[in-house]
């Protein structure tokens, strides 16, 4: 009746897809540029969604995706393919983010998602063009409940932000956040923990505030 | 109402990591609990939202922007840790060449100090024995703490 089919298998990486990847990283440490190509159209949109809620910042998230593929490229001769490529990347990117928001810290206290001004004054829209549809519930999902969501976790400390992205959005197993972080599995656990605690604590105000029946409500 | 046990189970549950004996007993708290089944509303929404947020693609020209990038980056120094195992392995022997150079340059060199060295005992065994030779070897009538103690008896 209320119980969710939630699939098990959560992991960024298939077995053969870590040979694939393997391959690829010995080539382009080859310095076959072709092989880095790959692995970066393999990595581009998984990590510019993760750095860009990460940041809450488009212009940022391009700059800080470019870095974090420079920073593989340079990398790669050092790499020793013990933790995966997608472990590895996500890794830099996430150190990327978190001393951007560092630097930032003191300028930015808090993040709307509605409406942003950029560095040079301009006022930038936030939208998230439905690109892919793969599951119909998408479609159906109340928009305001989303913007309560990516508010919610805009507002998350970024370490809270870092294990709930990782966990509910880009999909990565405990095990994986924990190689990510380079943190204990059950810190991982407590922390999602926590995330989702403060995100559903935004989402029953919302529920109970919004006038009946919203979509949320009869998705039941 | 044990509310505390069944909202740890929460997310266990929508994820469905539950047992079924679990789940079976989730539910019937449920059936009487109108606050967990808000919280449940609540997380199953949130568990949704979270996995139905929109996704955008990079931008188009990001390869192209990252190879600007590697193209304009200073080269980085990296170490070649097998041409310096050889260097450090090479230093062990070099140094034994040197001590072994050195040491027989030494030899082969007169040593002034060493010289002196050898010298200066001999001259003073001659003194020595030159001294002993002039010395007065003639008993004393009377031990000299008699007289020198002006004791009478």
């Amino acid at each position: 009746m209320f119980r969710e089919t939630v699939s098990l298998s959560r992991s960024f990486v298939a077995v053969d897809t870590l040979s694939v990847e393997a391959r690829l990283v010995e080539r382009a440490r080859a310095q076959d540029e072709a092989a880095f190509e790959q692995i970066m159209s393999l990595y581009a949109d998984r990590l510019y969604n993760y750095i860009l809620r990460m940041v809450g910042n488009a212009t940022d998230a391009e700059d800080l995706v470019q870095e974090t593929f420079l920073r593989a490229y340079q990398g790669l001769p050092s790499f020793d393919g013990r933790a995966s490529l997608g472990t590895w990347l996500y890794r830099i990117a996430t150190n990327l983010c978190i001393d951007h928001q560092r630097k930032r810290a003191r300028r930015v206290t808090t993040v709307s998602y509605s409406a942003q001004e950029d560095e040079d004054g301009e006022t930038t829209e936030w939208d998230f063009p439905d690109l892919q549809t793969p599951n119909p519930m998408d479609a159906a999902l109340n928009r305001e409940l989303e913007q309560v969501v990516e508010t919610a976790i805009a507002n998350l400390s970024p370490k809270l932000k870092t294990v709930l992205l990782l966990y509910d959005v880009e999909e990565l197993s405990y095990e994986e956040i924990a190689r990510v972080l380079n943190i204990p599995m059950g810190t991982v656990k407590s922390r999602l923990n926590h995330a989702r605690a403060q995100i559903q604590k935004q989402v029953a105000a919302y529920l109970n505030d919004a006038p009946a029946p919203t979509q949320a409500r009869s998705m039941k | 109402m044990n509310c505390k046990r069944y909202e740890r189970q929460l997310w266990a549950y929508v994820e469905g990591d539950l047992s079924p004996a679990q789940a079976q007993a989730f539910e019937a708290h449920l059936q009487a609990c109108p606050h967990c089944q808000r919280q449940l509303e609540a997380a199953q929404a949130t568990y949704r939202a979270l996995h139905a947020l929109p996704r955008r693609r990079a931008p188009e020209n990001l390869s192209e922007q990252v190879r600007r990038r590697i193209a304009a980056a200073p080269a980085r120094r990296r170490i070649d840790w097998a041409h310096w195992g050889r260097r450090i392995a090479l230093a062990p022997a070099l140094g034994l060449l040197a001590a072994a150079m050195w040491w027989g340059w030494q030899a082969l060199q007169p040593s002034p100090a060493a010289n002196t060295l050898a010298e200066d005992p001999t001259e003073s065994l001659v003194e020595l024995h030159e001294q002993l030779e002039l010395a007065d070897w003639s008993p004393s009538p009377t031990p000299s703490y008699f007289i020198s103690t002006g004791y009478t008896r």
